[in-house]
């Protein structure tokens, strides 16, 4: 059932795929053009999505109750993460961050936060003073 | 590194503040972190002009601390004009690196933004366009390009370092342009996109491509090698020194110049204090020994536009390179 | 020119106090800016540059400095594969499929000796030739021309079609997924841009770091919290390298690999990625008799960690000769040493001698420095894995977010990553491999933009593609290649009927 929706999945891109592909035109010197190759691709991904729908592979071990639950949350705190990294500042983000995956990963709370704040800490001075890359300052530091 | 070598010296100004202040030359860079933006990867000719001049600048003390050079490669420099057009158009740190090359993607609306959404500082330097093929070419001048264009217009395959439409592209149809050529018929030239001028040149010397356009700065190396012969330089008279005895596309009756100059933009709401500012530094850099050392290894030809002659000048260009590029059908 | 006193000549340069010293540091500061993933060869030289200029360098030093960074970097980047299964960089890609799980067998610091060992040997084949061919192999080089660059990447495609097993519908999939992700961004012959719907972020397409970031270590970790689902997760078993040195070189493999992959970066714009990939693919086809490549063959990781170091080396030729950058970071040296004064081209070993050995003397002593500072140090790399994961898979993810912000510095890119780690998760359970989709990407635009120039030159005419001797030789290869294995597989295909007949 995962290929067979996969399978579709592949054949709407393809055809996607190739309909925007169609805007790419110039009329000018080049034979090919940039349009070809994208169409050219959409073929066998096309046919191919459509071979997976109809012969699929067996179903793989789907992830359910509390992991896909610890999945989902990962997934929504690296989301927030990545967006709150220039407002907030690095140093500030990271600590939340690997508090958070830390203890859902079974650590003990305050272990989670001793965790956060030494990895936070020392990649920012590994990157930011040692290799002198720039890591956002967050609204403290006046970024 | 830099960053360490920054601090220092912020904190040592810091505590000389006082003193500092008065000593402080008339034509400082103001801001306290002066950065140089290069639209390329680092290696690149951007990159180049950024650390060359931000060097200079830290050696004539223009500034107080090391520029920093970064890099934001993308889309021939629209990536980095809509960075600072959207979010450093005040910022008074800051100047960005452009050429010719910039101005065309800008001419062909290539870029988020005409160019009066930034504030042109000044041009340097510039490089030359040259037309280059293999030694045993059966070109001997560029008559005898241009006119085996001109019988059959896809009878010759042609390359260089900018995509169809680029400025190495242009400057080749501008000849084509002056030889009589109609524009119908520059549609029809086959041209080939290399990642540079080297790239280019090697395959030319394989046999994978007759002619080159491109700047003379970067393939220099073969014209003294005596590998290629230059069938014209772009120039408005004849270059110094071991390439004075390449003949011009002027003088050769096609009256083509096409200089890919290297210079400044920054942020279109720069202050008129700061902007002045940073125009008197870069006016140092121009006038001193060191950047014209730097220009005459890198094959530049130090030439200076500054403040609103440079400005006007880089609108006329825009006009010419679009009205150019609308007649080729490049744009609409 | 007698190249042997033109060589002395050049150790004399490089055996200076002052350059030994700074090959040290350069070894150094480029391994621990390879190993932390997103983070290469680029930034350490961008980096060092400005070093390198206030401490007035003469040029032999500052490029000293720059190679021994580049070398060091190489080889930093294994470490995150091999310990982590994050590719440092394109060319660490393939040292994953093998390197990883040997490390999970408890065999890294075994995997990392062998990386180092092979790339010694990789590296000093590179040098050898570079020594001695190095002028005869530009001007060969000039004939590849857009037709043979297309046949050799049609080859390179087929060849390492093959590595994945499995699947062969998902391997396809794989692979065309990884050509249209390539697909995205401008098309650099026309400057129209293909699939970025205006981001302007996506202009430059979508950046190798954070997709290969994304697909292994961010997809890795979603993998992680799933299996303890089984059961509790053993701890990796670590510890100091299990068998004598000797025994970790494995000569034939990087003789192979290394002349390989020396020949591969030659070529102007195919380097150390397309040669670590080419290593592998050929290695398994010649001594993989018993599948045991992808599950930890220690030759799995020799290959292509010989072949890419020695591609490395050879894209020096065409930018020491000619003047053109075989790879990105040798464009960068390129505009190092045009600063220096030094101008590439066919003139330079004429013009300046001294650099240029001085140069290539520096390159073979920065290959011994590496392979004397890394073998001790490996039992402390491997001591990484001891970590407890609950702390070393977050630290994990935390670099590799500032890896792919070292890039470009936005958050649009970071997205991406998580977006790509979701989809590499779900690739993985789907049984679709993830190499054919990163070579895809390495590949398609190469391979793409070498049919259109070709076709360009040639006016559309199809037939151009065959018409040079040297293309042709090449996709007769590829058709061979695919010959053999349908040959085989229908072969397999019949044992494995008659087999079932007979029981």
């Amino acid at each position: 059932m995962s290929d067979r929706i996969l399978g579709v999945l592949l054949a709407l891109f393809a055809g996607w795929y190739s309909w925007e592909a169609r805007s790419y035109t110039i009329d000018f010197g080049d034979p090919m053009g940039p349009a070809l190759f994208p169409e050219a691709l959409a073929v066998p991904i096309g046919l191919l999505g459509l071979y997976l729908a109809l012969r699929p592979d067996p179903d793989p071990d789907w992830s359910t109750g509390r992991y896909l639950l610890s999945q989902i949350f990962t997934i929504v705190v690296l989301i927030v993460y990545a967006l709150m990294l220039q407002p907030a500042g690095f140093v500030l983000a990271t600590i939340v961050m690997v508090a958070c995956l830390t203890a859902m990963l079974g650590a003990r709370p305050e272990k989670a936060l001793a965790g956060g704040v030494a990895t936070s800490l020392g990649f920012f001075a590994l990157f930011d003073w040692i290799l002198g890359i720039s890591l956002p300052p967050g609204f403290f530091f006046g970024g | 590194m830099e960053n360490v070598a920054g601090r220092r010296a912020v904190a040592a100004g810091v505590l000389g503040l006082a003193g500092l202040a008065t000593v402080r030359p008339a034509a400082a860079f103001v801001g306290s972190r002066p950065e140089c933006l290069a639209p390329s990867a680092p290696g690149g000719g951007w990159d180049f002009t950024c650390r060359t001049v931000g060097r200079l600048l830290q050696e004539l003390r223009v500034v107080d601390q090391p520029v920093q050079v970064s890099n934001m490669p993308g889309a021939v420099g629209a990536v980095a004009f809509a960075n600072v057009t959207s979010r450093r158009a005040a910022d008074n740190n800051l100047f960005v690196a452009t050429s010719t090359v910039g101005l065309t993607q800008i001419a062909q609306r290539r870029y988020p933004g005409d160019i009066d959404r930034v504030r042109w500082l000044a041009m340097l330097g510039a490089d030359t366009g040259v037309i280059l093929v293999r030694a045993d070419s059966r070109f001997k001048t560029l008559g005898d390009f241009l006119n085996a264009l001109k019988e059959s217009p896809d009878g010759v395959v042609t390359g260089g370092s900018s995509s169809l439409g680029g400025y190495d592209h242009l400057r080749m149809l501008l000849l084509a342009q002056k030889a009589g050529i109609p524009s119908a018929d520059l549609k029809r030239f086959r041209w080939i996109h290399y990642d540079g001028g080297g790239p280019a040149v090697t395959q030319m010397l394989g046999g994978h491509v007759e002619v080159v356009s491109t700047d003379l700065a970067e393939i220099a190396g073969f014209v003294e090698a005596g590998q290629i012969r230059v069938l014209g330089a772009m120039a408005e008279a004849r270059l110094p020194g071991a390439f004075a005895n390449i003949p011009t596309a002027r003088e050769q009756g096609y009256d083509v110049v096409g200089l890919n100059w290297r210079g400044f933009y920054t942020g279109g709401r720069v202050s008129d204090d700061n902007y002045n500012a940073m125009l008197a530094g870069l006016k140092r850099v121009y006038d001193s020994d060191g950047w014209k050392e730097a220009a005459r290894r890198s094959g530049l030809q130090p030439i200076w536009r500054g403040g609103q002659e440079f400005e006007r000048f880089v609108a006329s260009m825009v006009a010419d390179l679009r009205s150019l590029s609308q007649e080729i059908g490049i744009i609409s | 020119m007698d190249i042997l006193s033109s060589l002395a000549n050049g150790f004399a340069v490089a055996v200076q106090p002052v350059n030994l010293l700074v090959a040290f540091i350069g070894c150094f500061v480029g391994t621990v800016i390879g190993a932390l993933p997103g983070v290469g060869p680029v930034n350490g030289i961008a980096i060092l540059i400005p070093l390198a200029f206030s401490l007035d360098l003469s040029p032999v030093s500052a490029l000293i400095l720059l190679t021994s960074v580049y070398y060091g970097s190489m080889f930093g980047g294994r470490i995150a594969s091999i310990l982590l299964n994050i590719p440092g960089d394109a060319s660490s890609v393939v040292t994953c499929i093998d390197g990883f799980p040997m490390a999970k067998q408890g065999r890294a610091a075994d995997a990392l000796a062998i990386s180092a060992l092979s790339s010694f040997a990789g590296g000093t084949l590179a040098t050898l030739g570079l020594t001695v061919l190095a002028p005869t192999l530009a001007m060969a080089a000039i004939h590849f021309g857009p037709r043979e660059y297309f046949a050799l990447y049609v080859m390179a495609i087929v060849i390492v079609g093959g590595i994945a097993s499995g699947n062969p519908a998902k391997t396809l999939i794989a692979g065309l997924i990884g050509l249209a992700i390539g697909t995205v961004g401008i098309d650099p012959a026309t400057g129209i841009p293909r699939f970025t719907f205006g981001a302007y972020e996506l202009y430059e397409g979508i950046d190798f770091v954070i997709v290969a970031i994304g697909l292994f270590a961010i997809s890795e970790f979603l993998f992680y919290i799933e299996q303890r689902r089984t059961g509790p997760v053993e701890q990796i078993p670590v510890g100091r390298r299990t068998a004598a040195l000797s025994r970790l070189t494995y000569p034939a493999t990087s003789l192979r690999s290394g002349l390989l992959g020396f020949v591969v970066g030659v070529l102007p714009g195919s380097g150390a990625t397309l040669a670590s990939f080419l290593g592998y693919a050929l290695e398994k086809r010649v001594v993989d008799k018993k599948g045991t490549f992808g599950k930890g063959d220690p030759r799995g990781v020799a290959a292509p960690e010989a072949a890419d170091n020695a591609a490395a080396g050879g894209a020096l030729v065409p930018m020491l000769t000619l003047g053109v950058p075989g790879s990105g970071t040798t464009a960068i040296m390129l505009g190092m040493l045009v600063t220096l004064n030094v101008q590439p081209g066919p003139l330079l070993f004429e013009q300046q001698p001294d650099i240029v050995w001085g140069l290539v003397a520096a390159l073979y002593l920065s290959n011994v420095i590496l392979l004397i500072l890394n073998i001790p140090l490996v039992g402390i790399f491997a001591k990484l894995l001891s970590v407890p994961p609950h702390y070393l898979m977050p630290g994990v993810v935390t670099v590799s977010f500032l890896g792919v912000y070292s890039v470009n510095q936005n958050s649009f890119d970071l997205l991406l990553m998580v977006g790509f780690g979701v989809f590499g998760y779900l690739l993985r359970k789907l049984s679709i491999p993830l190499v054919p989709v990163i070579l895809g990407i390495i590949l398609g635009t190469p391979m793409e933009q070498s049919l259109r120039r070709a076709l360009a030159a040639s006016g559309g005419d199809l037939w151009t593609l065959v018409e040079s001797p040297l293309a042709l030789c090449l996709h007769a290869i590829t058709g061979c290649v695919v010959l053999v294995a349908i040959l085989r597989e229908g072969r397999r295909r019949a044992e494995q009927a008659a087999a079932a007949r007979s029981t």
